[in-house]
C-alpha cells in the first residue's frame, strides 16, 4: 500500500476560490471526488495526492497534528493556534491573498496613548483609578499575550471575543482591542485608532507544511511532483 | 502525570498526613478550597501572565474558569466567604492539587499537576510575628516530612518600597517603578529612560494643547481634553474619562520638562536590587548603601531586623539564610517578607517550599478593606524526591 499526500485547501468562501486560482496559475485543476458537496478531491494529473476540503482554521490544526501533510491557511492562524509554530511546520510560500493585519488599537480619544509603551503608564493610572488592568478583547490570546508581554506590558487582562470585537470598547466590556484589519474602516467606524507600533502581524494566506505529518518515500514525492509543478523547491 | 502512580500516592498521602497534622497543631484549621476557580480573579490580580501557565476553561454557561494555579488565592477567597467583612483572624491550612501548565512540558521538577500543603495566615495584628511565624512553621513541617538539609533565601518588599520612597523623584516615576518591580528587565529599561532621557516623545501629541494644560489645574485640564476632543470630532468612548486622558497628559508634559533621575538616586536603586548577602548583614548592609539618607528607611529596617531577632529566637538557623534583594520580583503580589527553601539536589529553579505576605490580595479579591496576610507552602513532589534521596 502506497502512503498518500494530504493536501488541504480551504473548504469555503473567498480562500478556496483563491486558493483553486493560485493553483490554476500553474496548471493545476481542483477536483471534488464523489458527492459534489462532499469533502474530498483531487488534483488532477498528480496521483498519490488527496485534497480535504477544510476550514482555515481547522487546517492548521491538521498541519499541527501531522494528519495533513501541506496546507493553505492564513499565518495569524497558524502563529495563534500553534504553540511554538516554527517547529511544528515550514511556512513554504506566502500567497499574496487573505492579507489581514493583526492590530492592537485603541480608542482615537486616548490622545495620550499614542504607541504600545504608553500603555504601561496609562495602566498604572487605570489601576489606581477602577482597580482592575486593562482589558483586551480579542479572539488572538495567544498573539496578543507574546506581543505585549514581548514590549514590557504585563498589567492587561483578556477577554476572549469571537465576534464583533471592534465594539467592546464603545459597549464598555473591554478598553482596547487586537483584532484583525484590512483597510481599517471598521476600527474607525468604531471609534478606534491603531497605535504607532501596533501591528503585530502582517498576515496572508500561506502554503504550509507540516514536519510531524509522515513523510516517507510515497508523500515525499507526492510532495516533489506537487512543488514542482508549482516552481517551488522542496 | 507522576502523581497517578500508585506508589507515589501512598507515599505523598503519608507526606500529607505528617505535614496536615504539623500545621493543624499550630491551630492552622485544615480547610480544601475549591479546585475549579472564576479565572477572572486570578488574571485581574496575578496579570495575564498567569494565563500562560494556567488550564483556562469556558464552561457551557460561558463563564472562565481554571484550575487553581496555587491555593493562596482560594483560600482568600475561602476566607471572604466565610467572613465577607474580612474583620477577624484566621489561620487555614490545605494539602491538595494545583495545576500548572509547562510550556517546556511537563517534568519530574515542574510537573503540571503537583500537590500544594501549606498554611495561610489573615488578619494578623503583628506582621513580624506572623511572618516569624509561618516560616518556622513550614520549617518545622519540613523537618518531620524529613528534610535534614536545606537552604533559605528570604526577600522584603517593604524594603524595595521605603528604599524607593527616599529616593529623590516625583511620584509618579515611584508608582511606575513600584508597578514594575516584579519584571526585572521592564524595571531596569525603565530606571535607565528615567536617568537618563525621561521625556517622552510628544510628536503624535497635539501640541497646542500640550502647551495650553496647566499641570496645577487638574480639572481645567479635564475640560481643556473635552473641548480638544470635540473640536477634533472625536468621540469620547469606553471607560476611561477625560479626567484620565487629561490625566496622562499632564503626565507626559511633566515628562518632558523633567530633569532626569538623578544619577545617585539610580545608582543607590541599582546598588540595592543587586544586594546579595548573608540574612543577618542586610540590615547593615542596607544602611550603609543609604548613607546619611537612611532615616527615611528606619521602619522598614527595624522591621526586618526584628523578623531576624524573630526568626533567631525560634531557633531558626540563620547561617543558611541569605537575603537576596532582588527575591520576592516573580509574583506580584508580595508586599513584603517573602522566602523561600532551597535544596542542592533540586537547585535555585525549583524551591520546595515558597510563601511570604500579601497584604494588598485580599482587597483585590473582594475584600472591603486591605487585610495583612501572610502564607506559605510546600511543593509536595519535589519534598517527596529530596526526601527519598533522588535527585530529579
Amino acid at each position: 500500500m502506497s502512503a498518500r499526500l494530504t493536501f488541504a485547501v480551504p473548504s469555503k468562501g473567498r480562500l478556496m476560490e483563491q486558493t483553486a486560482d493560485f493553483l490554476a496559475e500553474s496548471g493545476l485543476k481542483l477536483k471534488k471526488v464523489g458527492h459534489d458537496r462532499g469533502y474530498r478531491g483531487e488534483i488532477e494529473g498528480l496521483d498519490g495526492i488527496d485534497v480535504a476540503f477544510i476550514s482555515a482554521s481547522e487546517i492548521v490544526s491538521a498541519l499541527n497534528s501531522g494528519r495533513a501533510h501541506i496546507g493553505v491557511t492564513g499565518e495569524d492562524l497558524i502563529r495563534e493556534n500553534i504553540v511554538d509554530a516554527d517547529t511544528r511546520v515550514t511556512l513554504l510560500k506566502p500567497l499574496g491573498f487573505g492579507r489581514a493585519d493583526v492590530v492592537v488599537a485603541v480608542p482615537s480619544c486616548w490622545i495620550d496613548v499614542n504607541a504600545v509603551a504608553d500603555l504601561e503608564a496609562a495602566a498604572v493610572a487605570f489601576r489606581r483609578e477602577h482597580g482592575r488592568p486593562f482589558r483586551v478583547a480579542t479572539k488572538y490570546i495567544n498573539l496578543a499575550r507574546r506581543f505585549l508581554s514581548g514590549k514590557g506590558i504585563a498589567d492587561y487582562r483578556i477577554v476572549e471575543s469571537l465576534g464583533a470585537t471592534e465594539g467592546t470598547p464603545a459597549a464598555g466590556t473591554a478598553d482596547l482591542i487586537v483584532d484583525i484589519t484590512t483597510t481599517g474602516a471598521t476600527l474607525a467606524a468604531n471609534g478606534l485608532r491603531v497605535l504607532d507600533d501596533g501591528v503585530i502581524l502582517r498576515s496572508q494566506a500561506n502554503l504550509v507544511a507540516s514536519k510531524v505529518a509522515q513523510w516517507d518515500a510515497d508523500t515525499k514525492k507526492a510532495r516533489d511532483d506537487l512543488f514542482a509543478r508549482l516552481g517551488l523547491s522542496a | 502525570m507522576g502523581v497517578a502512580q500508585p506508589v507515589n500516592f501512598e507515599a505523598l498521602e503519608a507526606q500529607a498526613r505528617t505535614l496536615l497534622a504539623v500545621f493543624i497543631a499550630a491551630g492552622y484549621e485544615a480547610v480544601a478550597p475549591d479546585i475549579i476557580q472564576p479565572a477572572g480573579v486570578f488574571l485581574d490580580v496575578v496579570g495575564e501572565a498567569l494565563r500562560g501557565r494556567t488550564y483556562v476553561f469556558t464552561d457551557l454557561n460561558g463563564e472562565e474558569l481554571c484550575l487553581r494555579p496555587d491555593l493562596t488565592v482560594p483560600t482568600c477567597r475561602l476566607y471572604l466567604q466565610r467572613h465577607p467583612a474580612a474583620d477577624r483572624e484566621a489561620f487555614y491550612s490545605y494539602n491538595g492539587p494545583a495545576f500548572r501548565f509547562q510550556p517546556a512540558g511537563a517534568g519530574a521538577s515542574h510537573p503540571r499537576e503537583f500537590r500544594q500543603s501549606g498554611i495561610e495566615a489573615f488578619g494578623d495584628k503583628d506582621a513580624g510575628e506572623a511572618d516569624a511565624r509561618t516560616l518556622v512553621l513550614i520549617l518545622r513541617a519540613l523537618q518531620q516530612a524529613g528534610l535534614g538539609n536545606w537552604k533559605l533565601r528570604i526577600g522584603d518588599v517593604g524594603l524595595f518600597d521605603a528604599l524607593l520612597g527616599m529616593a529623590e523623584m516625583p511620584d509618579r516615576w515611584r508608582r511606575r517603578l513600584r508597578h514594575q518591580f516584579w519584571r526585572p528587565e521592564v524595571f531596569r529599561a525603565e530606571l535607565k529612560r528615567l536617568s537618563t532621557e525621561p521625556a517622552r516623545s510628544t510628536a503624535a501629541l497635539p501640541a497646542a494643547l500640550i502647551e495650553a494644560l496647566d499641570p496645577d489645574d487638574v480639572a481645567g485640564a479635564e475640560v481643556l481634553v473635552s473641548e480638544h476632543l470635540e473640536k477634533a470630532g472625536i468621540e469620547l468612548i469606553g471607560v476611561r474619562s477625560a479626567a484620565e486622558i487629561a490625566e496622562g497628559l499632564l503626565a507626559i508634559a511633566a515628562d518632558a520638562k523633567a530633569p532626569p533621575l538623578k544619577p545617585e538616586a539610580a545608582a543607590l536603586i541599582d546598588a540595592y536590587v543587586a544586594t546579595r548577602t548573608p540574612a543577618l548583614d542586610a540590615a547593615g548592609v542596607v544602611r550603609k548603601l543609604a548613607g546619611k539618607t537612611s532615616d527615611g528607611l528606619g521602619q522598614a529596617i527595624d522591621a526586618y531586623e526584628r523578623r531576624c531577632k524573630l526568626l533567631v529566637e525560634s531557633g531558626v538557623d540563620m547561617s543558611k539564610v541569605d537575603f537576596s534583594a532582588e527575591f520576592g520580583r516573580n509574583v506580584g503580589y508580595y508586599t513584603g517578607f517573602v522566602f523561600e527553601v532551597l535544596v542542592d539536589a533540586l537547585g535555585p529553579s525549583s524551591p520546595v517550599a515558597g510563601g511570604g505576605r500579601y497584604d494588598g490580595l485580599l482587597k483585590a479579591v473582594g475584600a472591603p478593606h486591605d487585610v495583612p496576610a501572610v502564607g506559605g507552602a510546600v511543593h509536595t513532589e519535589r519534598l517527596l524526591t529530596v526526601v527519598r534521596g533522588g535527585k530529579k
